[in-house]
């Protein structure tokens, strides 16, 4: 509806006119109270400790303390850290987009007796709560002597994850029989076929799943903690405990710097994989 | 590497000796349906095994310990039949944190459902830079929740937080936020932060609602409010739904509370403000702080038992008001 829609008359221009203002005043105001606690959080790493202790608050830092940033990469091995998270990011996000996608595969263009159950499965269990499975999976694999090692990630990346597999799912489905018929003539083989002409052709889920997958364990807060010793462990766990002095204070305007470069780097792989990751979300949510 | 070499070699005992036993003449004979069902079960095994070793496995042995005193280190663990379940039942703080997380529950999903809601109608208005300010709205919810968790002990810390800078602006005194009786505010208000994600769901189902309904109804002389509720929400409904029971899962294993105390470790959740004191906070405090792993079980499994209850429930009621649009071609 454009103003230009209604007739030229002034009044309810006017009306529209202020309609607009109060519209984009809302959006402003709602977007900075989205914005603003991250923005608190950048802040509250440029202070010094003696700013954040202040009564009543100081809104601005005197001097803006870049140094803080640096300082947080030496308190603790922050690059280290870092590389764990990497790494168990990269082995559960490339293992459980090929697994999801070989399994949506399935679903998609094979039948067999007993599919629409397991479909039902895969369904339900996306609504199971992962809390209550993963305390008792941790007991197990204690029991295995695989704490301290990668290994789980190993496993639930060739689990395949339900989400992601009805992600592939529905994306598989979509495509043209024609597109296997041909090769099912030449004697081709179902797993042949995923990977030469199904696999290539879809970039967009790929990536989408792989973006996903990455961001949930790089998030992931509590196995990690339950599974890895403190210094094989992910960043998460690292910003979250390790920013206290030798006497066990915590050093506030460090942790703080250092969140915003935990952050930072999920909010920058979101900026860049937006289509994929929204169109992803919204397919799932919907059908 | 083809599918149809894979199950006859994956194969063990006698089958994989007959299948080998077959003369090669004779395989082209296995029928187009047959390899199309191996085929699927070959497919499909990953999710089968992985789902019944790391969530099918795990649960039965939290099952069967939750009939034990186990507790990982007294050799002296024993069978105790439904003891746990008795003794958890009669305990005020099994029941205390469930009313608390049934409480938090009722408020966050139906407050994160409108508030997503109402973003998704504000961006889905023709206005400039729209997709800088969906872009704005959703980022906070791909934030981590340890993210979260330290943005909003840095927001509403009694010294240096923003929230006691605002209010004692107005000349009212600083408040504990992170201590009782207000860390629930703060842990309800850490998840509307993340309504960016309702919002994101809801607006893929707005852009669905097709043009003509909306100029029918405008040409009928419905109000805005009574579009909105009329043809807007009912084609919603599949997404609100689906909302509504993720959302319960979602709260009712939240480790924001954790993530917002002092210590942030599993092993500080005894240090935990009585407000945020929730169920899954409790089966925390006594599975890490207390090593009783046959209780804890015992917790979990009562947990899950709701949660399939509750959620059975919510499809039980909406069975009648939920309506699914069904998209004639997107059937076979």
């Amino acid at each position: 509806m454009t103003a230009t829609s209604l007739p030229p008359n002034s009044a309810p221009r006017v009306r529209v006119r202020a309609n607009r203002l109060v519209l984009y005043t809302v959006l402003v105001a709602l977007t900075g109270l989205f914005i603003g606690p991250f923005g608190w959080l950048v802040l509250s790493g440029l202070k010094t400790p003696a700013e954040l202790a202040a009564s009543p608050v100081h809104w601005l830092p005197t001097d803006f303390q870049w140094q803080n940033f640096a300082d947080a990469f030496n308190l603790i091995d922050f690059l280290g850290y870092a590389r764990n998270s990497l790494i168990i990011a990269l082995i559960y996000a490339v293992l459980v987009t090929l697994s999801s996608a070989w399994v949506g595969f399935g679903f998609a263009r094979l039948e067999a007796p007993g599919k629409k159950t397991l479909f039902g499965i895969l369904i339900g269990s996306m609504m199971l709560p992962q809390m209550i499975t993963l305390l008792p999976t941790y007991l197990i694999f204690a029991k295995l002597g695989m704490v301290d090692t990668y290994w789980p990630w190993v496993f639930w990346g060739l689990a395949a994850a339900p989400y992601l597999v009805f992600l592939f799912r529905q994306f598989f489905a979509g495509l043209p029989r024609e597109l296997e018929e041909a090769a099912i003539v030449d004697g081709c083989g179902y797993g042949m076929i995923f990977w030469r002409i199904f696999l290539p052709q879809s970039w967009p889920v790929l990536s989408a799943s792989f973006v996903i997958a990455f961001t949930w364990s790089w998030g992931d807060y509590i196995a990690p903690q339950l599974l890895l010793s403190t210094d094989k462990s992910t960043l998460a766990v690292a910003v979250m405990t390790t920013y206290v002095t030798s006497a066990g204070t915590p050093v506030a305007n460090l942790q703080a710097a250092a969140s915003v470069m935990y952050v930072v780097p999920i909010l920058l792989i979101f900026l860049i994989a937006q289509r994929g990751f929204v169109a992803g979300m919204s397919t799932t949510g919907l059908k | 590497m083809t599918v149809d070499q894979l199950p006859v070699t994956g194969r063990t005992g006698p089958a994989a000796s007959a299948g080998r036993a077959t003369p090669a003449a004779q395989r082209p004979r296995i029928s187009m349906t047959a390899r199309r069902h191996r085929a699927f079960y070959l497919f499909t095994a990953p999710w089968i095994i992985g789902f019944l070793l790391l969530t099918i496995v795990p649960m039965a042995y939290a099952l069967w310990l939750s009939f034990t005193t186990y507790d990982g280190i007294s050799p002296h663990w024993r069978y105790v039949g439904l003891g746990n379940y008795t003794e958890l039942f009669s305990d005020p703080t099994t029941w205390n944190s469930l009313g608390r997380t049934g409480l938090f529950a009722i408020t966050s999903v139906p407050l994160s459902i409108i508030a997503g809601l109402g973003l998704a109608v504000l961006v889905n208005r023709p206005v400039k830079a729209r997709g800088l300010f969906r872009t704005l709205l959703y980022l906070p919810a791909v934030v981590p929740p340890v993210g979260v968790g330290l943005t909003f002990k840095a927001l509403f810390d009694q010294n240096s937080g923003a929230a006691n800078g605002v209010i004692t602006l107005f000349g009212l005194d600083a408040l504990g936020w992170l201590a009782d009786p207000y860390a629930r505010y703060v842990l309800l208000m850490s998840v509307l932060w993340a309504a960016g994600n309702i919002m994101i769901i809801s607006l893929a189902g707005l852009q669905d609602v097709p043009r003509e309904l909306h100029e029918a109804a405008r040409i009928d002389g419905a109000s805005a409010w009574r579009t909105f509720r009329s043809i807007t929400v009912p084609l919603l409904s599949p997404v609100l739904l689906f909302q509504t029971v993720t959302g319960v899962i979602a709260s009712v294993q939240t480790i924001m509370p954790l993530l917002l105390s002092p210590d942030g470790t599993t092993a500080g959740v005894t240090a935990l403000p009585q407000s945020n004191y929730l169920y899954m906070m409790h089966v925390f405090s006594q599975y890490f702080a207390l090593g009783r792993y046959g209780y804890a079980s015992a917790l979990l499994w009562v947990l899950f038992v709701l949660i399939l209850i509750v959620t059975g429930l919510i499809f039980k009621f909406t069975s009648g008001v939920v309506f699914y649009n069904v998209d004639p071609e997107a059937k076979k």
